[in-house]
């Protein structure tokens, strides 16, 4: 591949992500785009997500993981946008304006810089280990986050264990309690913090309920056993402010421990180029055109806030790639005039700014489960919604019209509840 | 003499809580669901329950070592981990597809195929 030095736009990460902001880059007139991917392909974290529920809105169809990046590949493939894998952004020096340097290695042209004038951040997200949560005990070997065990049965072709104890009930956990389960070792039981599981409903009824595997709510891990690998971890109940009753904790013994606790917006570069970063996404802060604190540089996809649909990822990207594709032909600062201050249940929203005038897309997460809540924005939106749940983000559009008529200088999004 | 029974569709990450009243495996009403696939779900469910499978193979050639894999139609619920076996007894060689069939007949007589859901070139050594 014929590696330029200089690009109108370079995108870091080839997932989802990457590849729809491309596409919105490319479908509002920017012809030299260039995608850097760290792995040997494309298609980021779906390569791993062999299970189906991805494109339901995007293609109208349920796809498998790899399914929807080869269908996404192929259409950034037909607009011939540059791709370079086993690319590694080392760092990004921003010039100024419409100038930012990228350090690049990679085995096909060793160490190169690249000038752009606009950047999209699409990474991805990191999980959180053992180390996030203080897990006492001894350090053996057998215990993985649930992604690291995901990429090692699904592409490495290793099993991580034969009798397997999974901390944390969300997806990527339940979705591995079944995986390990159909490719023969024996899943002990899924142990979930809160009272509650936030993964899909779906999702416990065919990894769990299917199999037998029993779902242990308010229950921590409260020790690892092992000398050079995993024997047993003690599970211990909760109280109702999240401390362990330790009088009551039983031991298991296992083999191996998977982690599904969480996962975090990968911000090394972020942090590097002074990006200020959002306390409680852990991602970048954006304007309404998902632009960074520095100009010209935006982020879109898990590495702004964790997503839960990859659809939304997509949507969420190809806004991203139309704002910098705008931005190319007119390099103007930000001119949001409203703030959209997070209210009553709203753990946070995104864009916290926005443009009298404009069309947005907001994106948030309620911090508790409702059955039966409005959201309100101000007194110029509401939307009904018969379930806002934490572990599903809930978007909604406001229309140019309805902030035309707004004048003030700030609005709050609650969703409260019904009745 | 009709029971009602509460079931969770799987069909799309919904998840919608059905209620399904029925005598029997005869399903009289189904309540709950938000789409017609809801209903269609819980008849299935009370007579043959299934669920799709993905999973992965063996792959030589290729740029990583598995391939991942999927049936073309829900397999029954109570086969799932003998045809889980079944499958891992396939090996594949790259080039392949993304839609090649690999299997033509995952459970007997059933016309599930088993297909590649990504595709891989051929890596010389």
């Amino acid at each position: 591949m014929n590696l330029k030095s200089h690009y109108d736009l370079v995108i870091i990460g080839g997932g989802p992500a990457g590849m729809a902001a491309a596409m919105g880059a490319r479908q509002n007139g920017v012809g030299d785009i260039l995608i850097l991917e760290r792995e040997d392909n494309m298609g980021g974290i779906l390569q791993q997500c062999i299970h189906a529920g991805f494109g339901l809105h995007v293609f109208k169809e349920e796809l498998t993981g790899p399914e929807y990046a080869h269908r996404y590949l192929q259409r950034v493939i037909e607009n011939e946008i540059a791709i370079l894998t086993h690319a590694c952004v080392l760092d990004i020096v921003s010039q100024g304006t419409a100038c930012h340097e990228l350090y690049i290695a990679a085995p096909s042209v060793g160490l190169h810089t690249v000038q752009a004038r606009a950047v999209i951040l699409a990474m991805g997200c990191r999980e959180r280990t053992r180390q996030a949560i203080h897990i006492p005990g001894s350090r053996p070997s057998g215990v993985f986050t649930a992604g690291c065990a995901q990429k090692m049965t699904n592409m490495m072709g290793v099993l991580p264990g034969k009798r397997i104890a999974i901390l944390g009930s969300g997806d990527i956990g339940l979705i591995m309690a079944r995986r390990l389960t159909l490719e023969g070792a024996e899943v002990v039981g899924v142990f979930e913090l809160m009272p509650y599981s936030n993964g899909l409903t779906r999702n416990i009824v065919q990894c769990l309920d299917d199999y037998g595997i029993p779902l242990h709510l308010s229950t921590t891990v409260s020790h690892i056993y092992g000398d050079t690998r995993l024997t047993s971890i003690d599970v211990t109940p909760v109280d109702d402010s999240l401390k362990p009753i330790s009088t009551q904790k039983r031991n298991i013994p296992c083999d191996t421990l998977l982690l599904s606790i969480g996962l975090i917006p990968e911000t090394e570069l972020a942090v590097k180029l002074g990006i200020a970063l959002h306390p409680r996404t852990r991602g970048p802060i954006v304007n309404s055109r998902l632009e960074t604190s520095v100009p010209g540089i935006f982020a879109c996809g898990n590495v702004l806030h964790v997503h839960d649909l990859v659809d939304f990822v997509t949507k969420e990207s190809l806004r991203a790639g139309h704002a910098a594709a705008q931005w190319l032909q007119n390099p103007s600062q930000c001119q949001d005039n409203i703030n959209v201050i997070p209210g009553q249940n709203v753990g946070y929203c995104l864009p916290e700014t926005v443009i009298r005038g404009a069309e947005h897309t907001i994106s948030l997460r309620v911090t508790k489960p409702l059955y039966g809540a409005t959201l309100k924005l101000g007194d110029i939106l509401t939307k009904k919604l018969p379930i806002a749940i934490p572990s599903e983000m809930i978007t909604f559009t406001i229309s140019a019209d309805k902030l035309e008529k707004f004048d003030g200088s700030q609005l709050t999004l609650d969703v409260i509840a019904n009745g | 003499m009709s029971i009602k029974t509460p079931l969770t569709c799987v069909c799309c990450p919904f998840g919608c809580r059905l209620e399904v009243e029925h005598e029997g495996n005869t399903v009289i009403t189904v309540s709950g669901n938000r789409c017609p696939r809801g209903a269609k779900y819980a008849a299935q469910e009370l007579v043959d329950p299934r669920r799709s499978l993905t999973t992965t193979v063996a792959i030589t050639g290729a740029s990583i070592a598995r391939l991942p894999v999927k049936t073309t139609a829900p397999v029954p619920k109570n086969r799932i981990c003998q045809i889980a076996r079944d499958i891992q007894q396939i090996r594949v060689q790259a080039p392949v597809s993304c839609g090649d069939v690999l299997c033509d007949a995952v459970d007997g007589d059933s016309g599930i195929q088993l297909v590649a859901t990504r595709s891989f070139a051929a890596m010389s050594s």
